[in-house]
C-alpha cells in the first residue's frame, strides 16, 4: 500500500492587499483570498494534477505547499510531518525533497552561471561533496535527463526551451526531490518539445517513483500523466477524481464546461451544443466583492437553467466536497 | 470562395542581425504564400518558424536591422493591386557565398521612406492585424472606444465622431463585448485578456480591412475563453467572409478555422494545401514535419492508455545556423536510403503534388 | 547605409564572443581613457606617499617663476612661485585619493547593506528604510559638508564621510531595485526552493554576480565626485591648505594671476581636474554601456 506523501488539509492563503501609507502595520488591510481551503492528499508514485484557469489560486497551492508561501491556516503534511508552521531550519532539511520546476524558464536559472555551476552548486547545497564525486553526479544527471554534456559549458540563454526544462529538472533531481511540484512544465515550450518532456517526466516517475502535483492548464497532457485530477475555480476545489472520470464524466458544471471547451477547440462536428452547458457572456470576477454561497453560481449553466435556486447563493449553504463513491469528490448541489 | 490572390507573397526574406554571435539570424528564408478571396490561411509552425515575422514583414513593421530585404508581397484588394515591394530592391546589396547570403547593405532610412509611402495607405484600411498579449497592444491612456473610433476615422469614408460611433458600438457588440455603450469608454486596464482580444479583433475589422491578420489570437488566454474567441473567428467568417491569415502555433484552432494551411519551419513553408488535406489522420502524402507534428499531440489512444507520446527528436532549428540541406533532415524519421544524399545537402522545393496541395520533401519528388 | 556582415558559413554553439569584440568601439574608447586615467592617478598616489618625484614641491625658485612647460626641465612647467607643476600635481592627488576612497566604501558598503535589507527583506523593513533615505537624500549636501567643516575642523576625512554618507541613499535604491528585479525572476525563488543557504544567495548569486557591475560603475561616478567636492572645497579655501598643494588650491592661489596674462598656474592644474573627472566620469559610462546596456538578442 503505497504511503501517503502529502496531504494538505483546509489550506488557505490570503494575499494581504497595501492601502495606506503605514498599510504594513496596520491590522486591517483588504485580503484577496487566493487559496480558501483546498483539501487533498498525494500517494507516492502519484501524479494529481490541478487544473483551472488563471487565477483560480493553482500556482499558490503549488507555492504554498513547498512553504515558498506561508499558509494562513491550515495544514500541510509531508511525508507524515506537519510543515505547515516548521521553522526555517527544519524545513531546509526537508527542503531537497519537495522541489518546484518553475513555469518561467529563463528565470528559475541564474542568467550568470553556466549549466556546470548551478548543477555543482545544487549538488553540493546539502551535502559536502568532493570534485570528483560531483563529476560522476553531473553526468547521472545529464543522462537521466538526456542532456548533451556539451551544453555544461553554456550560460542559460544558450539553451533552448526543451533544454532549460531538463536543467531545471536535473537540478531538483539533484538535491534527492522525491515530490515535485510542476507548475506549467510544458507550456512554454514549442509543441514538439512538450511530447519530450512528458515523455521524460513519466520516465523519471517510473525509474525513480517520483510524485508529482502537476499544475498545468494544458487538460490534454493532465489527463495523460495524472492519476487524479482536481478542478480549482476561484480558490476552491470543485471537483476531484480519477483523472479518466473527470475528463469524461464531470459532475460538476464547471469541469464540464472546461472539458468541452478542448472538444470545440477541434474539428469535430458538435451539433448545436446543448444550452444547458452553454456559459453565456460574462465579465472579470472581482475578488473584492465575492459572491455569496457557490462561486461558480454567477457563471452557471445548471444555476440559471433551474431558476436560480436559493441554495447556491446562500453563504451558510456554500457546496462543499462531497463524496460520490469510486475516489470522486464533488462541491455542487446539482451534480451532472 | 474565388480563386483571386488578395494576398501573394513570393521570397520573401526577412532577416536580423547578431552582433553578439555577428551573424544574420535568418527569420524568414524565403517564403511564399498565398491567401485567397474569402478565405482563411492557417499558419503553423513553432517558434523561430517565422510565422509571426512574416505578418510583421507584409505590413512593415519591422524595426530592427536589417529587416526585410527581398521578396515581392502583391496585395490585389479592391483598392490597391500592388508589389508592395516594388522598387525597394535598390536599397538593398546582398553579397552572397556558397549559396548563402553573407552579407546584406541596406540603405534603412532611404528604404523606410520609400515603404511607408505605400504601407500607409495599406495598414488598417486593406490589411488590418491583431497580435498577441492583447493587453499590452492596446493604448493604455485611451479609452478603448476611442480606440476603434480612431481607427475608423482614420481607415473608413466616415469622418465624424458619432458616425464613428455607431458603428464602433456595432462592432463591440458583434465581438460580444457585454454593454458595449459601457465598455465603451473603459480604459483598457482591467480588461480580461479575452475582451481585450475582441476589443482588437473589432477595431481591427471596423475599418473594413480586405484582409485580417491574426497573430496567435488565442495565446495565453484561458481555456474556455479560448474557445469563444474560436468560435466568435468562425462566426465572423461565416457572415461576412472575411480573408484571414490566421497564424497560431496550437494546431486545433488552426483545424477549427482554416480553409488552407501553410506549415513553417525554420523560416520556410514546408507544406502548404487544403486543411482537410493535411490535417487528416495518417500519414500519406504529407509532410514529415507535418506528420510528426500532429503526431505528438496526446491522442484519445495515448491518454487511455497513458503511453508514451510519439516526441520529435532534437530540438527546433535554431535560424542562425541553417543546414545545407532539408531543414527538417536532423529530426526526420522518415528519410530512406534513396534520397538521404539529397536531404543532407540540397534543400527541396515546394512542389506540388496534386490539387493545390504541396510539399517541400524529397520523399515526394521522383 | 547599414552594413550587417557574416564571416563564416557556419555558427558554433559557443559563439558569443568576449565583451571586447562585440561591445560599441566608443565605449571600448571611453573605458580605455578612463582606464588610463585610473592607472594615472593610482601610479601618482604611490609616487607621491614615497616621495618618488621629479622634483621637490615645495622648492621655491624665484628666478623660474611661472615657467611655460619644458624650461629648464620642468616638464609641465612652474608656478607662480617657481616650484615644478608635475610634482606639485602629482602630490595633489595625495589630497583627495584617499579620502574619495573612504567615501566610496562608505556609500558602497552601507548603501549595499541597508538596499540588501530593504529589498530582500520587504515589507516593514523596506518602508522604514526608504523614509530615512528619503529623508538623508532631501538633505543639502554642501549644507552639511560646510556643518561638518564648522563641527570640526576642515578635515578632509570628515568631508568624504559626510560625502559618503550623503551617498548611501543612491546607492541604496539601486541595490533595492536590482534585488527587486532579480526576484521577479524566479531563480532567488528557485535557490530558496532548493535550500541554497540566504549568505549565498545575498552574497553570491545577487551581489557578486549581479550587482557588481553596478557597484563598480557606482564607484568610479563616486570618485569622480570626490574630486570635485574635495577640488571645490579647497579652491574656497576649505580643504587643503598652502604651501600643500591641491589641485583646487592651486587654480585658486594661480587665479591672481590670469589678470596679468600668466594662464599656467591656474590652467595647468585646472586642466588636471578636468581631465581626470572626465576620465572617470567616461569610465563609469562606457562600462555602464557595456556591462549593464542594451542586450543583443
Amino acid at each position: 500500500m503505497p504511503k501517503t506523501i502529502l496531504e494538505v488539509i483546509n489550506l488557505k492563503k490570503h494575499f494581504t492587499h497595501r492601502k495606506g501609507l503605514f498599510s504594513s502595520f496596520r491590522e486591517n488591510q483588504q485580503s484577496i483570498p487566493a487559496v480558501d481551503g483546498v483539501s487533498f492528499y498525494l500517494k507516492e508514485n502519484e501524479t494529481v494534477g490541478l487544473v483551472g484557469e488563471s487565477g483560480c489560486g493553482k500556482t499558490t497551492v503549488g507555492r504554498t505547499v513547498l512553504r515558498l508561501e506561508k499558509p494562513t491556516s491550515g495544514k500541510v503534511i509531508f511525508d507524515g510531518k506537519d510543515i505547515t508552521s516548521l521553522p526555517a531550519d527544519e524545513l531546509t532539511l526537508l527542503r531537497g525533497q519537495m522541489q518546484m520546476i518553475f513555469q518561467n524558464l529563463d528565470a528559475a536559472l541564474n542568467p550568470k552561471m553556466r549549466i556546470r555551476n548551478i548543477l555543482s552548486e545544487a549538488i553540493t547545497v546539502h551535502h559536502k561533496i568532493g570534485g570528483a564525486e560531483v563529476d560522476r553526479r553531473i553526468s547521472d544527471l545529464l543522462e537521466q535527463v538526456s542532456l548533451k554534456k556539451s551544453k555544461l559549458s553554456n550560460f542559460p540563454h544558450e539553451l533552448s526551451g526543451g533544454e532549460k526544462r531538463r536543467v531545471g529538472l536535473a537540478r531538483v533531481l539533484s538535491v534527492g526531490a522525491k515530490f515535485i511540484v510542476a507548475d506549467e512544465p510544458t507550456s512554454a515550450l514549442d509543441v514538439s518539445i512538450q511530447a519530450q518532456v512528458v515523455n521524460l517526466l513519466q520516465d523519471l516517475q517510473k525509474r525513480l517513483g517520483l510524485s508529482y502535483l502537476f499544475i498545468s492548464h494544458d487538460l490534454r497532457v493532465v489527463e495523460l500523466i495524472s492519476h487524479k485530477v482536481a478542478v480549482m475555480y476561484l480558490g476552491k476545489i470543485v471537483e476531484i477524481g480519477l483523472s479518466g472520470r473527470i475528463a469524461n464524466k464531470a459532475m460538476h458544471p464547471y469541469t464540464h464546461i472546461l472539458w468541452s471547451s478542448l472538444v470545440e477547440k477541434q474539428n469535430i462536428e458538435t451539433p448545436q451544443k446543448a444550452k444547458s452547458v452553454q456559459a453565456g457572456r460574462w465579465g472579470v470576477f472581482d475578488f473584492e466583492r465575492p459572491t455569496s454561497g457557490c462561486r461558480f453560481a454567477p457563471r452557471c449553466p445548471v444555476y440559471e437553467s433551474k431558476g436560480k435556486p436559493a441554495p447556491c447563493t446562500d453563504p451558510a449553504t456554500e457546496p462543499q466536497l462531497k463524496d460520490i463513491g469510486g475516489a470522486h469528490q464533488v462541491a455542487c448541489h446539482f451534480p451532472l | 470562395m474565388t480563386t483571386v490572390p488578395i494576398l501573394k507573397i513570393e521570397d520573401l526574406r526577412t532577416y536580423f542581425y547578431s552582433r553578439s554571435k555577428q551573424a544574420l539570424i535568418r527569420s524568414v528564408d524565403g517564403v511564399s504564400l498565398e491567401i485567397m478571396k474569402g478565405e482563411t490561411l492557417g499558419v503553423v509552425g513553432e517558434s523561430g518558424s517565422g510565422k509571426s515575422i512574416t505578418a510583421l514583414s507584409v505590413l512593415g513593421l519591422i524595426g530592427a536591422g536589417p529587416g526585410v530585404i527581398s521578396g515581392k508581397i502583391e496585395l490585389k484588394s479592391n483598392r490597391i493591386q500592388k508589389n508592395l515591394l516594388e522598387d525597394l530592391e535598390d536599397f538593398v546589396k546582398l553579397t552572397t557565398r556558397d549559396g548563402k547570403i553573407m552579407e546584406v547593405s541596406k540603405d534603412v532610412v532611404g528604404w523606410e521612406r520609400k515603404a511607408e509611402r505605400v504601407m500607409d495607405k495599406v495598414r488598417g484600411k486593406e490589411i488590418a492585424m491583431t497580435f498577441q498579449n492583447p493587453g499590452s497592444s492596446l493604448n493604455p491612456f485611451m479609452p478603448v472606444g476611442k480606440q476603434i473610433t480612431e481607427a475608423i476615422r482614420l481607415h473608413t469614408s466616415m469622418k465624424t465622431e458619432p458616425e464613428a460611433k455607431e458603428r464602433a458600438l456595432t462592432w463591440l457588440d458583434r465581438v460580444k463585448i457585454d454593454s458595449p455603450r459601457l465598455r465603451f469608454d473603459h480604459y483598457p486596464y482591467g480588461l480580461s485578456g479575452g475582451m481585450c482580444q475582441r476589443i482588437m479583433i473589432a477595431m481591427a475589422l471596423a475599418s473594413e480591412p480586405s484582409l485580417l491578420i491574426a497573430d496567435e489570437p488565442t495565446t495565453g488566454l484561458d481555456a474556455t475563453i479560448q474557445s469563444k474567441i474560436v468560435d466568435l473567428l468562425g462566426e465572423l467568417k461565416s457572415e461576412l467572409g472575411i480573408t484571414t491569415m490566421l497564424i497560431s502555433h496550437d494546431i486545433s484552432i488552426i483545424s477549427r478555422l482554416s480553409d488552407s494551411v501553410a506549415v513553417m519551419y525554420g523560416g520556410t513553408v514546408f507544406e502548404y494545401g487544403p486543411a482537410r488535406h493535411l490535417l487528416s489522420e495518417g500519414e500519406e502524402a504529407k509532410h514529415p514535419y507535418t506528420s510528426a507534428l500532429l503526431a505528438s499531440i496526446p491522442s484519445a489512444q495515448n491518454i487511455r492508455e497513458k503511453g508514451y507520446l510519439q516526441a520529435i527528436e532534437g530540438d527546433v532549428l535554431d535560424t542562425i545556423n541553417i543546414p545545407e540541406g532539408c531543414r527538417f533532415y536532423s529530426r526526420c524519421s522518415r528519410v530512406t536510403e534513396r534520397i538521404r544524399e539529397k536531404c543532407i545537402h540540397h534543400e527541396p522545393d515546394l512542389r506540388e503534388i496534386g490539387s493545390g496541395h504541396k510539399v517541400r520533401c524529397w520523399l515526394y519528388f521522383d | 547605409m547599414k552594413h550587417y556582415f557574416q564571416k563564416s558559413g557556419v555558427i558554433g554553439e559557443f559563439s558569443d564572443l568576449p565583451f571586447w569584440k562585440k561591445a560599441d568601439e566608443v565605449d571600448l574608447a571611453y573605458v580605455g581613457y578612463g582606464l588610463l586615467t585610473v592607472a594615472l592617478v593610482v601610479v601618482s598616489y604611490f609616487l607621491g606617499s614615497f616621495n618618488l618625484l621629479p622634483r621637490d614641491p615645495q622648492e621655491i625658485d624665484l628666478q623660474l617663476m611661472m615657467a611655460p612647460p619644458g624650461t629648464a626641465g620642468r616638464l609641465l612647467g612652474t608656478d607662480f612661485m617657481g616650484r615644478d607643476m608635475l610634482s606639485r600635481l602629482i602630490v595633489g592627488i595625495q589630497a583627495y585619493f584617499l579620502p574619495g576612497l573612504l567615501a566610496i566604501f562608505i556609500a558602497l558598503s552601507v548603501g549595499t547593506a541597508l538596499g540588501v535589507l530593504s529589498g530582500y527583506r520587504g515589507e516593514k523593513l523596506d518602508t522604514g528604510i526608504t523614509y530615512f533615505m528619503n529623508l538623508v537624500d532631501s538633505f543639502p549636501r554642501l549644507v552639511l559638508i560646510l556643518l561638518v567643516i564648522a563641527a570640526f575642523k576642515p578635515d578632509i576625512y570628515y568631508i568624504m564621510l559626510a560625502v559618503g554618507l550623503t551617498n548611501v541613499p543612491a546607492v541604496a535604491s539601486l541595490i533595492k531595485g536590482k534585488i527587486q528585479f532579480l526576484k521577479q525572476k524566479n531563480f532567488i525563488e528557485a535557490d530558496i526552493a532548493l535550500g541554497v543557504p540566504t549568505s549565498t544567495i545575498i552574497l553570491k548569486h545577487i551581489l557578486w554576480q549581479n550587482c557588481r557591475s553596478l557597484l563598480i560603475i557606482r564607484a568610479t561616478l563616486g570618485m569622480a565626485e570626490a574630486i570635485l567636492m574635495e577640488t571645490s572645497l579647497s579652491y574656497l579655501g576649505f580643504g587643503v591648505q598652502e604651501p600643500t598643494p591641491s589641485w583646487g588650491n592651486m587654480v585658486q592661489s594661480g587665479a591672481n594671476y590670469f589678470m596679468q596674462g600668466k594662464f599656467w598656474p591656474s590652467t595647468a592644474p585646472a586642466l588636471a581636474i578636468l581631465f581626470t573627472i572626465l576620465g572617470f566620469h567616461l569610465l563609469g559610462d562606457g562600462l555602464n554601456n557595456i556591462l549593464e546596456g542594451k542586450r543583443n538578442s
